[in-house]
């Protein structure tokens, strides 16, 4: 019952292009729920899922593969061009580097979220056919699940901590710096993808604390409780709308 | 919701289909039935250690390889040959028409609706899904449920076709799982950048035989249909930076990406297994992605707001400002990936202990019951096997909860999170 709220959440706060890939996780439960819930149609369900899954998690991981490329040569070309000339256009053009490359990494990291979520949800709508037909439907197919590709995330991740070494680079050491070039310049049309992007990443958090604070079901296959003390810090001081913090 | 009963002898195979595959690491053989999978590894050189087991977490490891791979072209590309063993690609191909995101249909449309996956082997694990060209996935909207039962129908009259070739476990079509975890996993140091040599390797229940490095690994996936085959093999293909990159330069030496034609790129990458499709849609990406190189992939319809909403959304991080802003924005997704890698981790660690209880509880059973294991009593045994990992997670527990550690993913630097 929580996961359904969870992701359900998670949807509606994730990026208006992926809403409608996530894990269906309403209609498979409901399905269970059914009198009489063949195991082929389930298992059919599901297969057509994970194809779903993994096709767009697939295209992401392109997109971003390329869009990596892009921002590295961006740099570079950023680079070569203004050599140490501490200007005020490369300051501004740094600055659209940086928001672009934390936009960047926040899009990787959702879909490694994008992907944890649906196996997440695989793995709990597993255990409830099990346990309402009494079934060990559970462990093959999760077993199946794991070499899927929209599960291997490991390019991503990679990517993702690439770019975190790089953004201290791209960083300014002091902020007084940063805000004289940049502010003047601020496109705050763009400020506004990087709020969905942020809004998204929160909620995922969030969503990952609840849903691991504890559970009537809690089983030996569940996840230990988060500790998230350091974010916990982190978004105090951040007004969160009630959507994302139910 | 309309949900066709087809409760036939299909499902108690079904039921086996599920044992046996649980049982080794082999994937289900009866994938060779209407998806015969065959991986082939390519190997160039005596190479560095790629044994990935189906059960290893496959964190750290992975990212040596790819990191050491000296700009190898590495692509994994799944395509179709038919069910025999073979060392040349003969495509023929298995849509996967639930892969269709209606939206992007048009735009490659060459991969995107027919495409076969790596993952047939799951498909054919369970239900043998030859797909036919005009059944869409309407899951993904989640209405269409209706009509994913109306396509599970046609394919259950696969199913009992499929059953007869269940027996057939060919251990060279067996292959696996395990080869899907290559597409990262084989990169080791390559000599040769572009050139790619098909080599067999048949498969040992999980046991990855070292693949020497490689600099594309090409793994076709055979799922022979004999129906619902436009004979082209179409098939999906998974890029990485180092494919990509050949990939950018095979089109600089043409002449930039407004100039250089799929064909052209194609030769030039002389990647063996690399399609005009692949080269063609990715070309695409690639052009539209240098057109606009600003926004993010969403940022389009994030910018419709009107100014004073951005003013308004803003706020969220309590009007700091722009700099601040970001930084607090990368923080939360530094954090955000933090935990799900850590998540991850946990999630394979158990999934291993449960694979590894339940295989003793099985041969336990074999020993006890003489024969296979038994189907029957599947409660109890996920009860037995739900106490056993908690036993088991006991003693993981303190190492494994992430409460004070991370699990051996190698992080440069890592915030402390102390109780």
């Amino acid at each position: 019952m929580k996961f359904g709220k969870r992701i359900k959440e998670q949807i509606q706060e994730s990026l208006p292009e992926w809403r409608d890939k996530f894990l269906c996780y309403k209609e498979l439960k409901n399905l269970i729920s059914s009198p009489d819930p063949a195991e082929f149609i389930f298992i059919g369900l599901l297969n057509s899922e994970i194809e779903k899954f993994n096709a767009f998690f697939v295209e992401q991981e392109e997109d971003f593969i390329i869009h990596h490329k892009e921002m590295q040569y961006r740099i570079q070309r950023l680079v070569e061009k203004y050599g140490d000339n501490d200007d005020e256009t490369f300051r501004e053009e740094i600055g659209e580097i940086r928001k672009d490359i934390v936009n960047f990494h926040g899009e990787m990291v959702l879909l490694v979220n994008y992907s944890n979520i649906n196996y997440t949800g695989l793995a709990k709508i597993l255990k409830k056919y099990d346990k309402r037909r009494g079934g060990a439907l559970r462990s093959p197919f999760i077993q199946k699940v794991l070499h899927q590709p929209f599960f291997k995330t490991d390019l991503m991740s990679r990517l993702v901590r690439e770019w975190e070494t790089t953004i201290d680079a791209v960083f300014p050491a002091s902020n007084a710096e940063a805000e004289r070039g940049y502010e003047r310049s601020a496109a705050v049309s763009s400020a506004a993808a990087g709020e969905g992007i942020f809004r998204n990443t929160v909620a995922a958090l969030v969503t990952m604390r609840e849903m691991r604070r504890g559970s009537s079901t809690y089983s030996a296959f569940s996840l230990p409780p988060v500790n998230l003390y350091d974010l916990d810090l982190v978004l105090q001081p951040i007004h969160i709308p009630s959507p994302i913090l139910s | 919701m309309e949900a066709r009963p087809v409760q036939r002898s299909g499902s108690r195979e079904l039921s086996n289909l599920t044992r046996t595959s649980s049982i080794p690491s082999t994937p289900n053989p009866s994938s060779s039935a209407a998806a015969a999978e065959v991986a082939f590894m390519r190997s160039e050189n005596n190479n560095n250690n790629n044994t990935q087991f189906m059960s290893k977490p496959l964190g750290g490891q992975n990212y040596h390889l790819l990191a050491s791979s000296n700009g190898g072209a590495v692509g994994h590309i799944c395509s179709s040959s038919s069910s025999g063993f073979s060392t040349n690609l003969h495509y023929s191909s298995m849509e996967k028409h639930y892969a269709s995101s209606s939206s992007n249909a048009a735009a490659a449309a060459a991969l995107r609706d027919d495409s076969s996956w790596c993952s047939d082997s799951l498909h054919g694990g369970f239900l043998d899904f030859p797909e036919n060209h005009h059944q869409a996935s309407q899951i993904e909207d989640g209405g269409g449920i209706g009509a994913a039962f109306d396509d599970i129908q046609k394919r259950n009259d696969w199913h009992e076709w499929a059953d007869h070739l269940i027996t057939d476990e060919d251990p060279l079509l067996s292959t696996s799982w395990n080869d899907l975890l290559l597409e990262t996993s084989s990169q080791s140091d390559s000599k040769d950048q572009k050139t790619l040599q098909v080599q067999p390797q048949p498969q040992i229940v999980q046991q990855q035989q070292p693949s020497p490095s490689v600099s594309v690994e090409l793994r076709p996936v055979s799922t022979t249909s004999s129906n619902s085959n436009n004979g082209n093999g179409k098939a999906r293909m998974r890029w990485t930076p180092e494919l990509h990159e050949a990939f950018v330069e095979a089109v600089n030496s043409l002449g930039g990406s407004e100039r250089a034609t799929p064909k052209g790129v194609l030769k030039k990458m002389k990647v063996e297994g690399l399609t005009i499709y692949h080269v063609k849609s990715h070309l695409q990406k690639y052009r539209t992605a240098r057109y606009r190189p600003e926004p993010s992939e969403t940022g389009s319809s994030e910018k419709k707001l009107t100014p004073l909403e951005h003013i308004t959304s803003l706020d969220l991080k309590g009007g700091m400002g722009i700099t601040e802003a970001l930084r607090l924005q990368m923080e939360v997704q530094k954090q955000l990936h933090e935990q799900l890698e850590i998540q991850r981790n946990l999630q394979l660690r158990i999934e291993e202990q449960g694979k590894y209880l339940q295989m003793m509880f099985e041969k336990q059973n074999s020993g006890l019951s003489k024969g296979t294991a038994s189907t029957s009593d599947s409660p109890s045994k996920s009860e037995q096997e739900d106490k056993k990992i908690s036993d088991s997670k006991d003693h993981l527990t303190p190492e494994e909860t992430g409460k004070c550690k991370e699990p051996e993913s190698p992080q440069p630097k890592r915030h402390k999170t102390d109780n």
